[in-house]
C-alpha cells in the first residue's frame, strides 16, 4: 500500500527549514532504541527531536514502542521456585559445624 | 571450582562482605534473600545458552550448590554478583556443548546480517515521491490499555517472546521484564553496551511487529 500523502501531515520540508540531512522515517526507526535509552550523539538527537515534531507517525511508532515495553513489564518476573534440599543441606551443614 | 574472574581488585562492597560472611555461616535466611533477588536473572541467562527451561532450571541449580560449597574460596576481588555470573556461564557453556549449541554468548557477530527493525517495504523507496518515508505508516493503538491488558494479547505477547532468539529473549528479558539497568546487564555478562543495545533493539522491534499484527488485526 503505497501513502503518497506528504510524510508530514501536510507540511512541506522547506516550511520547517530542514536541511537535507534530516532523519528520514526508516532511519528513525533504527535509532529509536538509542533515541530511548539517550545513547545518541547530540546531532543525531537534535535531527531525531526534530523528525519527531514533525511527524506524527514516527509518534505513534515511539507509542507503540513504549507500549510493548509496558506490555513486557507487565509480564512479571520470572517464577522463583524453593532453593533445592540439596543445597539447603550445606547451608545446614555449615551451621552445625561442618565444612 | 570456578576461578574469580580477572578484573582489577577492589574492597568487596558491604553488602557482598556481609552477604559472603552470612553464607560461611551457613545462614539461611541470608541465602533466601541472595536467592530470590538473583534467581530471576540466572534463569533468564541460562536459559539463553540452552534449548529447555528444565536444563536452564538444572543450571542454576549446579551453580548455586557450586556457590554454597565453594565460598570459602571466594576473595572478594571481584564483585559477589560477578562472581555467581561467572560460574553460571560456565556451567550453561557446558551444558550447551554437550547440546551441540557451542555459539560464542557475547558475540552479536559483525556478520550477522542486519535485521531491520520494520519491513522496508513499508517505506517510500528511493524512485518514490518522499524515499525512506513511511509508505505504509504506522497507526495508532486504539485504547492500547484495555486490549494490551487482555489476556488474549498478553498470550500472544508471551509467544512472540518466546519465538525471539535466544539472546534477544535474554537481554529483552532482564531489561523489559526484570527491569535491570544496561548497566547491571552488561557488567554481570561482559557485554558491550553496543552489543546489549543490538539485542534489545532488535527483540523489541519483533515484539512491536507482533504486537502490531495482532491489534490491527480486525475484530473477529
Amino acid at each position: 500500500m503505497h501513502n503518497s500523502d506528504p510524510p508530514h501531515n501536510g507540511h512541506s520540508a522547506s516550511e520547517f527549514g530542514l536541511t537535507v540531512d534530516e532523519v528520514t522515517c526508516q532511519q528513525f526507526v533504527e535509532l529509536v532504541t538509542e533515541y530511548f535509552e539517550r545513547a545518541l550523539q547530540a546531532r543525531t538527537m537534535s535531527q531525531v527531536e526534530e523528525h519527531l515534531v514533525m511527524c506524527d507517525w514516527c509518534v505513534n511508532y515511539v507509542e507503540q514502542m513504549q507500549a510493548t515495553v509496558a506490555s513486557l513489564r507487565e509480564l512479571g518476573p520470572e517464577h522463583t521456585p524453593e532453593p533445592p534440599d540439596s543445597v539447603l543441606g550445606v547451608l545446614r551443614a555449615r551451621r552445625a559445624g561442618g565444612p | 571450582m570456578q576461578p574469580e574472574p580477572a578484573v582489577a581488585p577492589a574492597r568487596m562492597a558491604v553488602s557482598d562482605e556481609q552477604t559472603v560472611a552470612a553464607l560461611r555461616a551457613g545462614d539461611e535466611r541470608a541465602f533466601r534473600d541472595l536467592f530470590a533477588r538473583s534467581y530471576p536473572m540466572m534463569k533468564r541467562v541460562a536459559r539463553a545458552y540452552v534449548a529447555s527451561d528444565a536444563v536452564a532450571e538444572e543450571i542454576v541449580q549446579e551453580t548455586w550448590m557450586a556457590i554454597v560449597t565453594g565460598i570459602d574460596r571466594f576473595e572478594g576481588r571481584s564483585a559477589l554478583g560477578t562472581w555467581i555470573f561467572s560460574i553460571l556461564t560456565n556451567q550453561a557453556k557446558t551444558h550447551s556443548a554437550r547440546e551441540k549449541r557451542a555459539v560464542p554468548f557475547s558475540c552479536v557477530a559483525p556478520s550477522d546480517p542486519d535485521e531491520p527493525a520494520v519491513d522496508p517495504d513499508r517505506f517510500q523507496k528511493d524512485d518514490d515521491a518522499w524515499p525512506g518515508h513511511w509508505a505504509t505508516p504506522p497507526r495508532p493503538w486504539q485504547k492500547p490499555e484495555r486490549r494490551l491488558l487482555s489476556l488474549e494479547a498478553r498470550d500472544h505477547l508471551k509467544a512472540a517472546l518466546a519465538k525471539l532468539p535466544d539472546r534477544q529473549r535474554m537481554i529483552v528479558g532482564l531489561r523489559d521484564i526484570e527491569g535491570h539497568s544496561a548497566e547491571e546487564v552488561c557488567d554481570l555478562l561482559g557485554l558491550s553496551q553496543e552489543n546489549q543495545r543490538v539485542l534489545l533493539h532488535r527483540g523489541r522491534s519483533r515484539l512491536r511487529a507482533a504486537l502490531e499484527d495482532y491489534l490491527d488485526a480486525p475484530d473477529v
